[in-house]
């Protein structure tokens, strides 16, 4: 199921909110409208959690996580830890890294499985990810863009990555990752696909200016519609929306 | 009178300049005048095999180029993986980073083999050096990361193959070698302490005449020094010292010791507690916070900036004659304190200034003082030129098992012992701990038995007491010292001398050993041995030195036993020693707060009904009122 939501007029749901298939990160609006999004789809399933991060909403970027542990900055406070910890699952690892990249969102892109970094993070940090995440590391660029976290959204089941993106190197990332990828845009043909929607194994919410392609190519390369099977993208669908665009 | 050689003979002497810590400034003559650098014969050694190898790896690889068509390929390092473990472990690779990071800079990706070429020279130059025998761990992304930051210091526009052939990495230390030293064996030295454009062929003429002759009058601020300063974290310590050292003895050993002219530490507390950072970094990029910490923070840092100014000002004479200035000072904020404001006494371009090459600690006094030991002392290092060779010629993974063999060759490796050197080692051991407990007769079977000669030699060789008759000597067993010197049918010989040119008599701790020299001269007699030469008195028999100890111990006793009458007497004459001495004083339990009575009365009431302890209360209290009332009425 993909939605659309708007976090205060901005259609940049990845920048205020973080999904993973065991806790859901909202952040702090001046109305609901956003958390109901993910509540209405959410609720009984995962614990959807109110937060801020060094008193930010920016969540999303700074935030990163899988099924099995949550990575925050160092400039997180303790309160926000302890909130954090009492209201994720405790199976979830939850760890706090010392990393000069401090947006952690923007330099990590993971699934439960594999996990694209930046190549310049620390090695400290990338042993970190690869413990606490349970994740094997690879440090990649996107489509020339060192900024991993920004330029893919990556779920168990597909992944989206910048609209630029060669065929070759989607070939080469899809062969690491292990899962079928394709080159899109999100929100009326913005390139930052990590930091316009965000992805879980069963729902995405990606910004309020999707339009009805990009949705239906969301839709299908993440396996969220009923019977909707990612090869259909990789034959008409993407030689029709992506080639044709750029 | 000449000592007979140790039984290592042939490496003794080579042996000897790496026993002690061997100072920059005042090197052995002999070992000064023969050192060479390492480099000048075998810097490259690199066989040309491998560059027919590259040429041809390159040719392969442009003859199979990887199917674009498959994912299981790498595009930026031309590498075709046959599966996804073979892909996915090229995509953790070392080299695969390296290029990615070249991508990034507009670079040509390298080829494997070139990368390892890279990794090669750079292994070399690290090879050694302390810090990296410490981080062995660390392994290849040590040397990726190296590689790194040393390719970051070359300018990228400039052309690939001129800078990879031409440009070799420069390491911090120079490798100097000797044929005064072992086999294999090379001095460091910090290319810090020299001046700034040194040629690395003039290195061992230049440290001719920057040798400095130790004397034991305190060096002058007019004598060659250098200053070093370290600010960080509110933390600030400044230090000049002294090239010349002075000699100082030491239990008899003439040592070498720094001399610090002037020192000074202090401390603000200017960092922001949990967030890090200093509070001036904070409030530019946030805007001036309120809190009752940051104003602290402000006023410390600006204390702090003020006595650092003040400090160099007044050290200005110094620093200005320093021979170099080792500063430590990163961040803006910290750097801004020490250069570039007016009437600065550094100038930020000064040629003298040094950074520490090495990782260093909190700025403190004696984090300084080791960094100083740590410039001017030469670094021993043992490298398998053989093994490096061998791993090379190993084309697949040279570089990595050169840097590891080359580390692990570092100062701690010992080439292997052999079988009887672990025995004498051994043997060494078992006769000091003897000598330890004073058993003569046990030390003399153990010879014997074992068929070693009395004037054995300890291994590993100890400076000052080379010898077992040395050891007892200088531990006072005069017993020990009779022994060798007496039985046996070759008995120890006391005219070797230590490394200090000492014999055993003369660094005999106590009188009586001294004197048991005397006997064994009588014993001994005069023909062996030059007693008058060693400086040992008359010949005594045994029988005088014995009634010498019982009138020395006669004498001992009689003055202890006056000793002990005097304090007794002393202790009687004080007034009343007693319990009644403390008057005015607390006594114990009030002290400990444990008042006897208190604990005495809990235990009467402990089974009693409230009403009964009340009423026993009551009663007590009306007794000690009485007691009150009929002292008043004595008084």
């Amino acid at each position: 199921m993909a939605v659309r939501a708007q976090f205060e007029n901005s259609n940049e749901v990845g920048v205020f909110a973080t999904l993973t298939n065991s806790y859901a990160l909202v952040a702090i609006g001046g109305s609901e409208n956003f958390y109901s999004v993910f509540e209405a789809e959410l609720q009984d399933v995962i614990p959807v959690v109110h937060t801020t991060i060094a008193g930010t909403r920016i969540i999303g970027r700074l935030t990163a996580g899988n099924r099995k542990g949550l990575l925050l900055p160092t400039s997180t406070t303790d309160q926000e830890l302890q909130h954090l910890r009492n209201s994720i699952p405790d199976t979830v690892k939850i760890q706090r890294i010392e990393e000069r990249l401090s947006a952690l969102g923007n330099v990590i892109c993971c699934n439960d499985h594999v996990a694209l970094v930046h190549p310049d993070i620390e090695r400290e940090t990338e042993e970190i990810v690869a413990d606490v995440l349970g994740v094997e590391v690879f440090r990649q660029t996107i489509a020339e863009n060192v900024l991993t976290g920004s330029y893919c959204a990556l779920s168990n089941q597909g992944g989206i990555v910048h609209p630029q993106t060669s065929i070759q190197d989607q070939d080469e990332l899809s062969s690491l990752l292990q899962v079928p990828l394709v080159a899109g845009s999100i929100n009326r043909g913005s390139a930052v696909v990590g930091a316009g929607m965000v992805v879980n194994d069963w729902m995405a919410v990606t910004g309020l200016d999707t339009t009805a392609t990009e949705l239906s190519v969301v839709e299908s390369v993440f396996r969220l519609g009923e019977g909707q099977v990612p090869q259909n993208v990789n034959t008409s669908l993407k030689d029709s929306l992506v080639e044709s665009f750029y | 009178m000449a000592a007979p050689p140790p039984p290592s003979a042939a490496s003794s002497q080579a042996d000897d300049h790496l026993k002690r810590p061997l100072y920059a400034f005042d090197l052995p003559r002999d070992l000064l005048n023969s050192l060479t650098i390492k480099g000048s014969a075998t810097h490259d050694i690199t066989p040309t095999t491998t560059e027919a190898e590259a040429t041809k790896d390159d040719d392969k690889l442009k003859d199979k180029e990887p199917d674009p068509t498959s994912g299981m390929s790498c595009t930026l390092c031309g590498v075709k993986s046959k599966t996804i473990q073979e892909q996915r472990s090229h995509a953790r690779s070392d080299v695969h980073r390296f290029n990615m990071k070249r991508k990034i800079r507009n670079q040509p990706a390298v080829s494997e083999l070139e990368f390892e070429k890279m990794i090669e020279g750079l292994s070399e130059s690290i090879s050694g050096s302390e810090s990296s025998s410490t981080e062995e761990e660390g392994g290849s992304t040590d040397i990726l990361s190296n590689l790194l930051r040393k390719k970051a210091h070359l300018n990228p526009t400039q052309d690939e193959d001129t800078e990879n052939t031409t440009r070799k990495p420069r390491s911090p230390i120079i490798w100097l070698s000797s044929p005064k030293l072992p086999d294999s064996t090379y001095l460091g030295l910090y290319r810090a302490i020299l001046p700034a454009d040194t040629v690395e062929n003039d290195v061992p003429r230049l440290l001719q005449t920057l040798q400095t002759t130790p004397s034991t009058s305190p060096p002058t601020a007019a004598d060659p020094h250098v200053f070093l300063c370290m600010i960080g974290g509110g933390h600030f310590a400044a230090m000049i010292v002294s090239l010349h050292p002075k000699l100082a003895k030491k239990n008899g050993i003439v040592e070498r010791e720094a001399v610090v002219l002037a020192h000074k530490t202090f401390h603000r507390y200017t960092t922001r507690r949990k967030q890090g950072g200093s509070q001036s970094a904070n409030d530019n990029s946030k805007g001036t916070a309120h809190s009752a910490g940051s104003s602290l923070r402000r006023y410390n840092e600006a204390a702090l900036t003020a006595d650092v100014r003040e400090l160099l000002s007044s050290w200005k004479e110094m620093i200005d004659s320093s021979d170099f200035l080792f500063i430590r000072a990163t961040g803006t904020s910290n750097r801004k304190t020490l250069f570039g404001y007016d009437g600065a006494v550094i100038k930020s371009n000064n040629p003298k200034i040094r950074g520490f090459p090495f990782s260093t600690r909190r700025a403190t006094q004696s984090e300084l003082m080791r960094c100083f030991v740590e410039l001017t002392r030469l670094k021993v290092s043992k490298i398998d030129e053989a093994a490096l060779a061998a791993a090379d010629a190993a084309s697949q993974d040279a570089a990595s098992t050169a840097s590891v063999s080359a580390k692990s060759a570092g100062p701690t490796a010992r080439p292997k012992l052999s079988k009887e050197e672990l025995a004498k080692i051994q043997h060494s051991s078992n006769l000091t701990t003897l000598v330890r407990r004073s058993k003569a007769p046990a030390i003399t079977t153990y010879l014997t038995s074992n068929k070693l000669p009395f004037d054995f030699y300890l291994s590993p060789q100890i400076h000052h007491t080379p010898t077992l008759l040395h050891l007892a000597a200088a531990q006072s067993h005069p017993l020990i010292v009779l022994a060798l010197l007496t039985k046996g049918e070759k008995s120890a010989d006391p005219s070797i001398k230590n490394s200090a040119g000492k014999t055993a008599y003369e660094i005999a701790g106590d009188k009586a050993t001294r004197e048991v020299f005397r006997v064994a001269r009588m014993e001994v007699g005069e023909g062996k041995v030059d007693w008058d030469g060693l400086g040992v008195g008359s010949p005594l028999s045994r029988k005088e030195y014995d009634e010498d100890l019982e009138k020395e111990k006669v004498v001992k006793d009689a003055e202890e036993k006056g000793r002990r009458e005097k304090e007794t007497a002393r202790l009687r004459s004080l007034p009343d020693g007693g319990g009644s001495s403390s008057k005015g004083a607390k006594s114990l339990a009030d002290v400990l707060g444990t008042n006897p009575g208190a604990i005495v009365r809990e235990e009467e009431t402990k089974g009693l009904s409230e009403e009964a302890k009340r009423r026993l209360e009551r009663e007590r209290r009306a007794r000690a009122a009485e007691e009150r009332m009929k002292r008043l009425a004595g008084k």
